[in-house]
């Protein structure tokens, strides 16, 4: 059993849905260079304006692909998402020409640690 | 040891100063002048109150009202220490020339006093935008208040305290000086005294200081340290023009320093509001700058006696203009003015009757005294004026060559009065003395002309959410009766902004809804709907509670939405519903419908579409997103105080709602519209649907 602060990279891969014209990842992303890093309620530190997760839609393919809310989305697809405003990191995952976006996230690893710990436990 | 070496300096600053007292009060009495010594004697109490009251005072408003009496008592009693001096000149140079020689001709004629009045002073200032917008930093406080001193009198007007929050000073005080010569000098000056706890230690022992300033921040200590330097930024207080003939207490305490000061005259008095220059003294450096614009606007007027007194009265006979050359008309004239006016009888001035005529007195009447009659051996007085392009002349005698010899006087009188009064002799100027003193409402936090510009509609929306409650509670009454109130087309399907809508809509719903496009299953789908409602407000409660991170709680928690199907019974199409949507509205319904398709399972959180979709008809200017989140639990016919306030936490959270059900890509013009609110609030934190 280990508990640790360390955030843990992880890669998770989604595929997006499609619905009618629109094609859809199944959660909500906040933070950019041009927004207010101290509202964020998911980073560690406050000066933090990199792109986090902050909701999972249920049943939606990113719950499916495991990505979890707070994350805090490193990459997609190769391009890096720590330096972009709120606009563009959306206009990225967004892309009508891509099917799956490869994200790069890091998340706290004590909460992974200690899911770990108690054994068993998997998300659907 | 430095302490001790201060506090001599202290006591020998005292000493000094009562000396003074003595000195001024030997010269008022040398003089003879009773007024001027009881002035005097009645401004040294009043410093001393101050004084004890400064030193005795604990809370800083106290502390900022009493030195800032303080400083208006050194400066009246300054002031009457220089008229106290002049007047001791005049005696002695009179004196000296009734020695040397007969005293000139006395007959230099003085021009008439009149009355001058400042008002409406207002001081901008200049900020620096970062620090105006962004609010950043410690927020710098001054307490600034204006003397304004004219020939003897010295007022002062009410203090103000001044922070980045404000675009001008404003002081609303009228102050009015009821006797000036019309070559008078007004001097304003602005003080200031940083209003920061802990800058006010006048008396701190120099080693002291320089220790705890070195030892502060950087900012901090610069701040400190010049606050207690007497260098260039802090004059003794007294104006600077007469140093140390009386110097000011050393007093624990606020201390006021000069910012800014200009001098007014008669040529800056205008019957409106004019902008003057102001110099401004102390740098960036002091704790007491403010960025001051360098001017100030200001409403100066005067009222000469001549223009608000009678100058001259009596009886007079007036020539006949054009009649027979002997008839005199008998009048009672009062030179007032402009004009001469011309009363029947005495008695008509007091009952206020219209004068029989009236003559104009100004700058262009020529007056001048004709030969004298050959049969009453008195003077006439011929006073001609154009009206229009013709020359009008009136010709005036009365009984006796003294009268006329007065009225004469008084003519020319009132020519020199209105040669040194200029232009306030061209009309009369409104004057309003001030009110006795009303209690000063209490107006919430002066703010900035900016921040009163932003529509807050907090307001609004509490109202608009009130309303919306009582028809939700409407509605299950009337539900019963089978209508349903306009706002339900909410719920509705779409009406077509195109022609080609509303049937593809109906025919997706065949399948699936047991109602079809007639209305009736309505009534069963509202009563369903509500309690739908208060179900989702009741764990939005309870999820805003719990977790403060889930921004759409609702939806993580709720799985017991409904069948969709008999949700979407209300989608049944009415084409005959005309209500205007918005552009998310139309995200969410599309989102419903699609998710009509596939049943209840896979999507569950369908429930923040309905609600949400309420919230974009209404007011779209809301500055924070609390407000529309207020608006949602309202809505669901509860006012749970605690959803309202836990709102408020999650309120930072961008107007997500907004953007369209989960799984629907916002349009364009839905962006734009996301954009543009995002936008009205810099302190959003955006969220987005992927």
């Amino acid at each position: 059993m280990t508990f640790s602060n360390v955030p843990s990279l992880q890669r998770i891969e989604i595929k997006k849905l499609r619905q009618g014209d629109n094609l859809i990842l199944g959660f909500s992303i906040g933070g950019g260079i041009d927004q207010d890093p101290g509202q964020n309620p998911f980073s560690d530190d406050k000066a933090d304006k990199g792109i986090y997760v902050t909701r999972i839609t249920p049943g939606g393919p990113a719950e499916t692909a495991d990505l979890r809310m707070g994350d805090k989305i490193m990459q997609v697809n190769g391009y890096d998402m720590t330096m972009m405003t709120h606009d563009q990191a959306r206009k990225r995952l967004t892309k009508k020409n891509e099917d799956v976006v490869r994200l790069l996230v890091t998340r706290k690893s004590l909460e992974e640690a200690v899911k770990n710990s108690m054994g068993g436990y998997q998300r659907q | 040891m430095p302490v001790d070496k201060f506090a001599n300096m202290e006591e020998k600053l005292w000493i000094l100063e009562d000396l003074n007292m003595m000195y001024i009060r030997q010269i008022a009495l040398s003089l003879q002048d009773s007024d001027i010594q009881k002035k005097i004697d009645h401004e040294i109490r009043m410093r001393d109150g101050a004084c004890k009251l400064l030193a005795a005072c604990s809370q800083k408003d106290q502390a900022l009202e009493a030195s800032k009496s303080l400083q208006t008592c050194s400066t009246r009693i300054m002031a009457y220490m220089t008229e106290l001096q002049r007047m001791k000149e005049a005696q002695i140079m009179q004196k000296v020339t009734r020695r040397s020689s007969d005293a000139g001709p006395m007959d230099d004629r003085h021009p008439c006093k009149g009355k001058v009045a400042i008002s409406d002073l207002r001081i901008p200032l200049m900020w620096k935008d970062t620090e105006y917008f962004k609010n950043k930093g410690e927020l710098h406080r001054c307490a600034v208040f204006c003397l304004v001193q004219l020939g003897g009198e010295i007022f002062d007007t009410d203090m103000v305290i001044v922070d980045r929050t404000l675009t001008d000073i404003c002081f609303d005080n009228t102050i009015v000086f009821s006797e000036a010569n019309p070559g008078f000098e007004m001097r304003v000056e602005l003080y200031s005294c940083c209003s920061e706890d802990d800058y006010s230690t006048g008396s701190t022992p120099r080693k002291l200081a320089s220790k705890l300033s070195s030892s502060l921040g950087r900012s901090a200590g610069k701040k400190f340290r010049s606050a207690m330097e007497p260098g260039p930024c802090s004059p003794v207080g007294n104006g600077g023009a007469t140093p140390l003939l009386l110097p000011v207490p050393s007093v624990p305490g606020p201390k006021y320093h000069l910012l800014a000061h200009t001098t007014m005259s008669l040529s800056h008095i205008q019957d409106s509001f004019r902008t003057h220059d102001l110099t401004i003294s102390g740098n960036e450096e002091c704790s007491y700058w403010l960025p001051l614009y360098g001017s100030m606007c200001c409403r100066f007027a005067a009222q000469p006696h001549c223009m608000t007194r009678q100058m001259m009265s009596g009886c007079l006979k007036v020539k006949q203009l054009g009649g027979e050359p002997q008839s005199w008309t008998k009048v009672y004239g009062v030179l007032k003015g402009t004009s001469l006016f011309c009363y029947h009888r005495q008695e008509d001035v007091e009952a206020n009757v219209e004068p029989a005529f009236t003559i104009a007195i100004n700058k262009e009447t020529r007056i001048r005294a004709s030969e004298k009659d050959p049969q009453s051996k008195v003077q006439n007085i011929c006073i001609s004026n154009q009206y229009g392009g013709e020359e009008v002349t009136h010709t005036l005698t009365s009984d006796s060559r003294e009268d006329t010899h007065r009225w004469m006087e008084a003519f020319w009188q009132h020519f020199y009065d209105m040669s040194q009064w200029k232009q306030c002799c061209d009309d009369l100027m409104k004057i309003e003395l001030p009110s006795p003193r009303k209690p000063t409402p209490v107006t919430p936090k002066q703010g900035s002309l900016y921040h009163e510009m932003v529509i807050e509609s907090s307001d609004d929306l509490s109202t608009v959410s009130d309303i919306l409650a009582r028809r939700m509670q409407e509605l299950e009454l009337r539900s019963q009766l089978g209508t349903s109130p306009n706002w339900m087309s909410l719920f509705e399907e779409n009406n077509p902004k195109s022609a080609g809508r509303p049937r593809p809509c109906t025919s997706r719903f065949s399948g699936h809804s047991p109602c079809t496009p007639h209305r009736p299953p309505r009534s069963p789908a509202s009563p369903h709907r509500c309690p739908q409602l208060s179900l989702l407000s009741s764990d939005a409660s309870l999820t805003s509670d719990s977790d403060s991170h889930c921004s759409t709680s609702p939806c993580s928690h709720r799985h017991a939405w409904p069948e969709p199907s008999s949700n979407f019974s209300l989608l049944s199409s009415s084409p005959s519903r005309l209500r205007p949507r918005t552009f998310s509205l139309d995200a969410k319904l599309s989102t419903l419908r699609g998710r009509g398709f596939r049943g209840g399972g896979t999507f569950q959180c369908s429930c923040q579409p309905p609600t949400s979709s309420l919230l974009t008809p209404l007011p779209v200017s809301s500055r924070s997103p609390r407000s529309q989140r207020s608006t949602q639990t309202t809505l669901s016919c509860s006012s749970s105080t605690s959803s309202n306030s836990s709102s408020n936490s999650e309120g930072r959270h961008s107007p997500e709602s907004s953007e369209g059900a989960p799984f629907s890509r916002p349009s364009p013009a839905r962006r734009s519209l996301r954009n543009l609110r995002a936008r009205l609030d810099p302190r959003n934190w955006l969220q987005s649907q992927v």
